[in-house]
């Protein structure tokens, strides 16, 4: 008994040596050599792919990809739903176990993460790139290099009341900072809103609605190259006070209850807030028939520009994938202006592709069309791998700012604080 | 983070009967299969989360995890020095010391009350105070939400009624951790109470007699003869309450995110979020820390409340 034992104790302190000595990491950089775009063999589609989606698309797929296997019948294509809440895990531990599937569709705000885990493949010349949102493209992009395609983009508008508008003395949408704010301040005056704008009193994803007003003033949250971030610069402070002004001067509430913004849209409350074309459908259901006349969308104001935040989901085709050239050629499928048109009818994702914005299904609704007009100049957070801590920093300083009035240079310098010490990954 | 407790027993050697030896072969062999088990799925990730929890290792890191630099205590400190995980451990802190013995009473009284107290309906007042242990969380924060709603919830139309101005509970740095406490109160004292009801069983009822007879009341009674009988009862209640309240993650999660101001975020939480950043090696230390805390809690728990 004792003897064994003893040789347990030796192989623990075994394989604890040889753990040890295997520690560690390579001088060499983990990636080596230049990502290296191939091209794709031409002809039909062939073999079996296998894709995971998300949510609603991962279940409406399935019937857009069967056209593919018509046009290409010696393709198969197995389209994997996946929940959205565990569907990050599930692309981590199947980078990491080398069981990725052929292709994929991703989250933006995850690109920068797979790409520094090397697991996406370069997007090869069959796809032009410039058909594309130039904001929803350069979600793609790293180091100048493309990994994937925007498949469907989604941008924030202003959403406002026209009736109450109207008994606030408004006919036209507000343009500017100064408009935006001024049309917010009448509706609770005039237009007998409880608070004029609703806007998020940070936690996650005020960002979102942030950082678009300091683009719109010009500013930038990440330096030209990439290397550095910039949160604490002028322009930003100065949009960051802008936002805050809504708090302190009592237009937006610092403490709105979870999930009433339609309900309080449709019954006046607050006649204004900031979403994207989703908000469309829940409002206009929220407040029976006849409500879409009574309200609108506007682009954002502008300051030095109208900028916005663009949002989506980009296809991506696997490093490890078998079929790589098949995973290409459908991913150029669903990149025609055709299919993009077909699968906005079908879930209502609105296209990436520019030139399929002047279907008639589009162009015809305009409300819509302005979203489309406003994805011109909407963009998207920087492909850092760790966007997603960066950006909860952010958020928890928006909170302090817009509830307890911090100052917002201070704010934005411990945002750049804590920014440049989580470092780009 | 749940430990194992395993009870592994040595075979008694007798030096001299041949028999016995080949019983505790006999015996290893049937115990291998659950030592392999217990090995790969238990053993390997506890052992592989502390290695991590001493290393720089991030998301990037998950196809080579042993490429990764050793940093020995650096995830410890920045941790401690977090004022954001600070803050947590606060919160937690608190959760548990109000939370813990709010829970004890509510299902202890429930069980008394159940006991000798009502006798009417007993099986529907069973069933619905153990119902809310059983309900998925989620649903419960939709409801709870609702309830707490600052214009049009429940509790502030009530508190409207005797002229109270009720606070936006959830939406209030002074009241959304407050609301937790209720919220996972009434969540959890199901649990203590079936235990209780179980352990209240066990006091004889020929003592009660005779302390009433000597003029005990029933609160003496109650001080005296239950509650010194219930103390293994209790005590289990109260070690499996705290470690469950040092853990607690879903009552946040799923009402606050941790807000206003990180006012309701706790230790488990905020590890999850590290973990979610890819930053798996701040995220094991934390996780350890909490671990730690939990040894030592309950070590005292066991301690003080042993039998003289």
């Amino acid at each position: 008994m004792k003897n064994r034992m003893r040789t347990a104790a030796a192989l623990t302190a075994l394989l604890a040596l040889v753990g040890m000595s295997a520690c560690g990491r390579d001088d060499g950089g983990g990636t080596t050599g230049e990502p290296t775009q191939q091209a794709v063999e031409e002809g039909k589609a062939s073999g079996s792919l296998t894709m995971w989606a998300m949510g609603t698309e991962g279940e409406k797929l399935p019937d857009l990809v069967k056209k593919f296997e018509a046009d290409n019948p010696d393709v198969t294509v197995e389209v994997t739903a996946i929940p959205w809440d565990s569907a990050h895990d599930k692309f981590t531990s199947a980078i990491a176990a080398g069981t990725t599937p052929d292709l994929a569709m991703v989250g933006t705000t995850w690109m920068g993460e797979f790409i520094g885990l090397n697991a996406l493949d370069p997007t090869p010349d069959l796809i032009d790139p410039s058909k594309f949102f130039e904001g929803a493209q350069a979600t793609t992009v790293v180091n100048d290099t493309s990994y994937g395609v925007p498949w469907y983009v989604e941008t924030r508008l202003v959403f406002y009341r026209t009736d109450i508008a109207e008994k606030a003395g408004i006919t036209e949408a507000p343009t500017t900072w100064e408009g935006l704010k001024d049309m917010a301040k009448a509706m609770q005056d005039k237009g007998g809103a409880t608070w004029g704008i609703a806007l998020q009193p940070g936690a996650t994803g005020s960002w979102q609605t942030v950082v678009p007003f300091m683009w719109s003033n010009g500013g930038e949250i990440i330096n030209d190259d990439m290397s550095e971030f910039t949160f604490d610069e002028d322009k930003n402070v100065e949009a960051l006070a802008y936002y805050q002004s809504y708090f302190t001067d009592g237009i937006a509430n610092k403490a709105p209850a979870q999930g009433s913004t339609e309900a309080d849209f449709a019954s006046g409350d607050v006649p204004m807030f900031i979403s994207g074309p989703w908000m469309m459908a829940s409002v206009e259901t929220t407040g029976g028939e006849g409500f879409a006349d009574k309200y609108d969308v506007a682009l954002m104001p502008t300051k030095e520009i109208s900028a916005s935040f663009v949002g989506g989901s980009n296809l991506a085709v696997f490093k490890s994938s078998e079929n790589r050239d098949a995973a290409w050629k459908l991913v150029d499928f669903l990149t025609t202006d055709e299919t993009q048109v077909e699968w906005f009818g079908m879930s209502t994702d609105l296209p990436s592709v520019k030139s399929a914005w002047d279907d008639d299904a589009l162009k015809s609704n305009e409300k819509l069309a302005k979203f489309g007009t406003q994805l011109e100049t909407a963009f998207a957070p920087p492909p850092v791998e760790t966007w997603e801590q960066v950006s909860a920093s952010l958020d928890a300083q928006v909170e302090k700012v817009t509830k307890t009035g911090t100052d917002p240079a201070e704010a934005l310098k411990t945002v750049q604080q804590e920014a440049t010490s989580i470092g780009m990954g | 983070m749940s430990t194992a407790a395993t009870t592994e027993r040595k075979p008694r050697s007798r030096p001299g009967h041949r028999r016995n030896a080949s019983e505790a072969r006999a015996g290893l062999i049937l115990a291998v299969p659950f030592l392999l088990l217990f090995a790969v799925f238990t053993l390997w990730p506890v052992l592989q989360s502390m290695f991590m929890s001493f290393t720089d290792t991030r998301v990037n890191d998950i196809r080579s995890p042993f490429s990764v630099n050793f940093v020995a205590f650096d995830n410890y400190v920045k941790a401690l020095s977090d004022p954001v995980f600070r803050r947590a451990a606060l919160n937690t802190g608190v959760f548990v010391v109000v939370g813990v013995p709010l829970t004890i009473a509510a299902g202890l009284a429930a069980a008394v009350a159940l006991d000798k107290g009502i006798t009417r309906f007993r099986g529907v007042f069973r069933v619905g105070f153990y119902t809310p242990v059983i309900t998925s969380i989620v649903a419960v924060a939709v409801v709870w939400r609702f309830l707490l709603q600052p214009n049009s919830g429940l509790v502030n139309t009530v508190l409207g009624f005797v002229g109270i101005d009720g606070p936006n509970w959830l939406g209030d740095t002074r009241t959304s951790l407050l609301s937790l406490i209720i919220m996972a109160t009434w969540r959890n004292f199901g649990t203590g109470m079936i235990i209780f009801l179980a352990g209240l069983q066990s006091v004889p009822w020929n003592l009660h007699e005779a302390a009433s007879l000597d003029g005990a009341s029933a609160w003496q009674r109650f001080w005296n003869i239950t509650l010194p009988l219930l103390r293994p009862t209790l005590l289990f209640v109260l070690v499996t309450t705290t470690i469950g309240y040092l853990q607690f993650f879903e009552e946040p999660f799923v009402m606050t995110q941790g807000g206003p101001l990180n006012s309701t975020i706790s230790a488990s939480m905020y590890t999850y979020q590290q973990f979610g950043f890819g930053n798996y090696g701040v995220a094991g230390a934390m996780a350890y820390l909490t671990f730690l805390v939990i040894v030592v809690v309950t070590i005292i728990q066991f301690r003080l409340t042993r039998e003289k």
